[in-house]
């Protein structure tokens, strides 16, 4: 018994945000994200709602309350399948299965360990058969807390940095990223969906009007409204893309942080972030709407550092580690 | 309108006083739930000793000194009466399986044993959970020190009867984490 915490108590419990300049703590970082996940669900069925409002207008104001009745509908269920199906969705598009302690007991052990040291419940551990080295978690608390790696990070990462990997991981969970990051990639995916069904409905739209001999054809508020809404329709989508891409990078900074201060190792973070960097196999076959949630973005040589880019480039992650 | 007023102060300080109470209880819930999370793993590890002992008397029978310490650890922690007896048991304990391990290099056939390798591999790994169980516990308490000797923590510390809490010390060789240095001048 002592008076003294054990080592480790140097490592910074926050960061500054790359973006603002802010200190972070990374204990309130949960906080954060549990507001802004409620306040994302709002804006979304909000925005939504106005957006169905100018698209039924434009269309024909008799329809406007119509649309905005589906929209919002439409943006409900799509938070509620973030929320609730995200994770299952997740696993099955990257063809991740259960792990078993028998066959992979060194990670089950691995995962544990980490968990307890992050104070969260044991995720359900679950692995990808992919030569490429990368991971993932999912899931929208920490009791329903999953995390998957692929069985190419296993074999070139030794149990230090595997236990890195796992703690950048699990802080996703327990900061709520997962969480706010998969209703935002709902919101980002409704109103891109919201874009394209709105230029073919206009298309069929303009179609009917000219059919109609121009005797229905609306006044000024519509020819408004169709021109606020192709603005819209054309700006949002891009928007709302690159926003996300900011918030994901912000998190990724982030996780790191917290998961070098779970395993009060840096070191062991850059280094298998260096093994990463310097990997030169075939990249990982992944869709794009699940790239954002890997360890390191699958398709490494694309938007490396653009507005677009998921994850924050290598180098600078691990500079930012062995700073600490 | 003063009775409202006055009426509206108190329900904000009731409010504030709920909240600063219930942190301070979550705080301490989280260091002896913490401190439960060693607990279990200290047992895990009890468990699987004596089968580990079988195991290695197989192959290495004469390595009687390094038996008797681990049944001296594990005579200890079955005795130990408070925390200190306790803790300076489980590292004992440590000690112990550190040198049985150590001893396990000069037999082939031992290390070969599937059964002595998933030992092995669940007894380091429980080590591992004791280190980082242990500095789970440590931040805990650290939280809950600070709370409750800070503004307004401190205010309801004495009267909830609640004081300092004490940390768990970690033997040095028990965590083998690199000697890596961060930069402890920018720390």
């Amino acid at each position: 018994m002592t008076t003294a915490p054990k080592g480790g108590s140097r490592l910074p419990d926050a960061i500054t945000d790359p973006v603002t300049g802010r200190r972070i703590s990374l204990l309130d970082w949960k906080a954060t994200n549990l507001r802004a996940s409620w306040l994302l669900g709002l804006v979304m069925v909000v925005l939504l709602g106005g957006l169905g409002w100018l698209i039924g207008f434009a269309i024909d104001p008799g329809l406007a309350g119509v649309v905005v009745v589906i929209a919002v509908v439409f943006a409900l269920g799509q938070t509620a399948a973030a929320y609730w199906a995200s994770d299952t969705m997740v696993l099955s598009v990257a063809g991740a299965r259960p792990a078993t302690q028998d066959e992979h007991r060194y990670l089950v052990n691995v995962s544990e360990a980490v968990a307890i040291g992050a104070g969260v419940p044991t995720p359900r551990v679950y692995v990808i058969d992919n030569p490429a080295p990368n991971a993932f978690a999912t899931g929208r608390d920490p009791k329903h807390g999953t995390i998957a790696v692929t069985t190419g990070l296993m074999e070139i990462l030794d149990r230090q940095e595997l236990e890195a990997v796992v703690a950048h991981e699990i802080a996703h969970i327990r900061n709520y990223d997962i969480r706010f990051m998969s209703m935002l990639a709902a919101t980002v995916g409704a109103i891109v969906l919201l874009r394209d069904v709105a230029l073919r409905s206009m298309r069929f739209g303009g179609v009917a009007r000219r059919r109609g001999g121009g005797s229905s054809g609306g006044g000024r508020g519509q020819i408004i409204a169709i021109v606020a809404l192709v603005v819209l329709l054309v700006l949002a989508p891009l928007l709302a893309m690159a926003l996300r891409m900011a918030v994901s990078r912000r998190r990724e900074y982030l996780a790191d942080a917290t998961g070098a201060y779970i395993t009060r190792n840096p070191e062991g973070l850059a280094r298998a972030l260096e093994k990463l960097r310097d990997f030169r196999g075939p990249p990982m076959q992944v869709s794009e709407g699940v790239a954002h949630m890997f360890f390191t973005n699958p398709a490494l040589k694309r938007n490396a550092n653009g507005w677009f880019a998921t994850h924050p480039p290598l180098q600078d992650r691990i500079n930012r580690l062995r700073r600490m | 309108m003063t009775t409202i007023i006055v009426l509206a102060i108190l329900a904000a300080l009731i409010l504030f006083a709920i909240n600063v109470y219930n942190r301070i209880i979550t705080l301490e819930n989280r260091y002896q739930n913490a401190w439960s999370q060693i607990d279990v793993q200290l047992k895990r590890r009890a468990d699987l000793v004596p089968n580990l002992v079988e195991t290695v008397k197989g192959y290495a029978a004469h390595e009687q000194e390094v038996f008797d310490n681990v049944g001296k650890a594990r005579a200890a922690m079955a005795g130990a009466k408070n925390v200190d007896q306790w803790a300076e048991a489980a590292n004992m304990m440590t000690a112990a399986l550190g040198r049985l391990f150590a001893i396990s290099e000069a037999y082939p056939e031992l290390k070969a044993n599937e059964n002595f390798r998933v030992l092995q591999e669940e007894l380091s790994s429980i080590e591992n959970k004791i280190a980082y169980a242990r500095q789970f516990y440590n931040d805990a308490v650290l939280q809950f020190n600070t709370v409750i000797t800070t503004v307004p923590g401190v205010f309801f510390a004495g009267p909830m009867g609640k004081t300092k809490h004490v940390y768990l010390e970690v033997p040095e060789p028990d965590k083998e984490l690199p000697t890596v240095s961060f930069g402890a001048a920018t720390a």
